[in-house]
């Protein structure tokens, strides 16, 4: 069977099936389609058809299965209802749909692209006009280069779970991993899975780039449920844990540093207060941790000193030391 | 447009085109061919053979009445739809449609620029309105983009864009050094979950982007910008804007594995224990000798010991300011 003759009998029983206000015996769809009247036997027409119900539904065509059609009792009759087939009419303006092609443009190149087309040429019907792609001043994109992007999308649609291969920073070999996906977040162009590790019975965060292989979908859909709390909760994880990174906590400490003219410009903007003089400047900064604050200053190299407090002093030294090859003894 | 996969077509793909296509050329009456083929990424040639299809079919008993009829056999190559019979109103949305869609609206409502923020709230309501069930695909699916960005930085680019207006800049780049020069706007580009701007440099006189999180101070001039027609806008294919340069080999203690992730790399290898030896492209050797003094000796380079050198001269030289503690 060429793909040609499958589309053209699935178009056809989406006619017959919608063409009826009331729901289609499935005799009478043998008798009425080309393909399932000349199938070779009875079993042979219930697979194809079988088959053929399946494909429609899951395009997202609501064919629906009603007992006792036609008031023939134990007879099943199919049909499609119109309004629930057909997309609600909702005018779009130009405006909105010129908003909506950018908004499709933004999975260009990912895993959602093709849907986001998809859906673009569904509304585009229900608006004003043609419309063309004009300058706009603004193109965003998301990338989703990890592989295990769209099979974790379909895990979180459906409520199920995913196995996968992960491996943190420093881990020799990754570790199998069972997880009930609550969320799919990009935080600043990186994508996180937040789930419920099911082996550690606990919320966890992975970081898709960290996945090793492919994510499988194991067990039954509908497997466990998010509540609505829930979500925001794993949604915010993130935003939590990115509260409590060092970058974030900036502003328990105090520091004072020396920095070279025309140096350290990225530096100087943080600065809450600059003082110019003869051999620099120098600069008062707010900081939270020593360690990240001297990963920052190191890579200035001669171009800032630190003056104050002695501990941010001993930690650059200390790592001037190691690039320096002298080691920490 | 992005040009069009040649995958070839399953009959669930084809027949979903089938019925996006016929309400789409009902409401783009006597559109042409070639437009509409273009439009939704087949050839020509894909979509008569599409078009021959939809007449061939029809409701049960195939009567003169029951069958779609759609004319594009005419010279000027247009089409008109004279009967949809019930396909006149596109499928409804599916999860993944309306979740694509949802998710990076939300996504345009937080990036700056000069899209019409009017339409882009009227577009959201209507499309949850349309999306119905279909909606819920886009729960728990979340993006967030740069949320740091000084707010006058934003205004000023995106005044400059919709005014058309030229930018003066104070720039600090990758390895900080500090640049002032005046740009002409093009676009506001987020990538990677970062956002820039694009803009023909009157410096360079060339198309540059400039990090906004890296605009140090900015005015938007009383001069009209002014790009040349024969700009050309940055490609945003895979990989845009990764830096370019010679690779350097690296070998990475377990404590800086996040090199490899931070940064666009060309290969990645496994050393066991850990640790990683990847080879990545350098654009400006003064990062990589940044990027050496902060990780001591957490990283080590494997092909280059003129940069080893360098570091190891450059950290001396700090050293010396700290003589009293060192010594």
């Amino acid at each position: 069977m060429s793909q040609k003759d499958r589309t053209e009998r699935l178009l056809n029983l989406l006619f017959a099936l919608m063409a009826s206000s009331r729901p289609v015996p499935k005799h009478v769809l043998r008798e009425a389609i080309d393909a399932y009247r000349e199938s070779p036997s009875e079993e042979a027409f219930e697979r194809m058809f079988e088959r053929d119900k399946d494909e429609l539904r899951s395009m997202g065509v609501p064919v629906e299965t009603v007992e006792g059609a036609d008031g023939v009792g134990g007879i099943e009759g199919y049909r499609v209802a119109a309004d629930d087939y057909a997309l609600p009419a909702v005018d779009f303006t130009a405006d909105e749909l010129a908003v909506l092609g950018l908004a499709a443009r933004v999975w260009e190149q990912a895993s959602l692209g093709p849907a986001a087309q998809s859906a673009m040429r569904k509304l585009e019907s229900l608006g004003p006009g043609y419309v063309i792609d004009g300058p706009v001043g603004i193109e965003t994109r998301i990338a989703t280069a990890e592989p295990s992007f769209p099979v974790l999308v379909d895990a979180l649609r459906a409520r199920r779970r995913v196995r996968f291969d992960y491996r943190k920073p420093g881990d020799a070999v990754p570790e199998t991993r069972e997880v009930e996906p609550h969320g799919i977040a990009s935080r600043r162009g990186h994508w996180y899975l937040l789930g419920r590790d099911v082996n550690r019975d606990a919320p966890r965060v992975f970081r898709l780039s960290r996945v090793v292989g492919a994510a499988v979908l194991v067990g039954p859909a509908g497997a466990y449920a998010i509540v609505p709390t829930d979500v925001g909760g794993s949604g915010d994880r993130i935003g939590r844990e990115i509260d409590a990174s060092p970058a974030a906590r900036e502003g328990a400490l105090a520091a004072r540093v020396r920095v070279a003219a025309d140096r350290a410009h990225r530096l100087r903007r943080r600065a809450v207060h600059v003082d110019p003089g003869p051999d620099g400047d120098v600069l008062d900064l707010t900081y939270s941790d020593d360690e990240a604050l001297a990963s920052e200053l190191v890579a200035l190299g001669g171009a800032v000193v630190v003056l104050e407090p002695p501990s941010l002093r001993a930690a650059v030294v200390r790592r001037l030391r190691a690039a320096a090859g002298e080691g920490t003894s | 447009m992005s040009t069009p996969k040649r995958t070839p077509d399953t009959a669930a793909t084809r027949l979903s085109r089938l019925l996006a296509l016929v309400p789409w050329l009902s409401a783009h009456e006597g559109i042409r061919i070639d437009d509409a083929a273009a439009h939704f990424g087949v050839t020509p040639e894909q979509l008569q053979s599409d078009l021959w299809l939809l007449v061939c079919t029809g409701r049960p008993g195939h009567m003169h009445g029951d069958l779609v009829d759609i004319q594009f056999w005419d010279e000027d190559g247009r089409i008109s739809v004279i009967d949809a019979q019930t396909l006149d109103r596109p499928l409804r949305l599916s999860p993944d449609e309306a979740a694509s869609l949802l998710v990076a609206l939300r996504v345009l409502a937080q990036v700056p620029g000069p899209h019409d923020r009017a339409a882009l709230a009227g577009a959201t309501t209507k499309l949850e309105a349309a999306a119905g069930e279909a909606l819920r695909a886009a729960d728990g699916l979340t993006v967030s983009v740069d949320s740091t960005l000084d707010p006058e930085v934003t205004a000023a680019v995106t005044r400059a864009l919709a005014e058309g207006k030229r930018l003066h800049l104070g720039y600090v780049g990758a390895v900080d050094e500090r640049t002032e020069r005046d740009v002409d706007p093009m676009r506001v580009l987020t990538l990677d979950g970062r956002t820039y701007l694009e803009a023909w440099c009157r410096r360079a006189e060339a198309v540059r982007t400039f990090r906004l999180d890296r605009i140090d101070g900015i005015e938007v001039l009383d001069l009209d910008a002014d790009v040349p027609e024969d700009a050309v806008p940055v490609d945003l294919g895979a990989g845009a804007l990764h830096p370019e340069g010679p690779p350097v080999t690296l070998a990475l203690a377990p404590e800086v594995a996040w090199i490899a992730e931070e940064n666009p790399v060309e290969s990645v290898t496994d050393l066991g224990g850990g640790r990683l030896r990847v080879v990545m492209p350098v654009a400006d050797e003064r990062w990589l000798v940044r990027l050496l003094l902060r990780s001591g000796d957490a990283v080590t380079v494997l092909d280059r010991p003129d940069i080893v050198e360098r570091v190891r001269a450059e950290a001396f030289g700090a050293l010396a300011a700290y003589a009293p503690d060192a010594g």
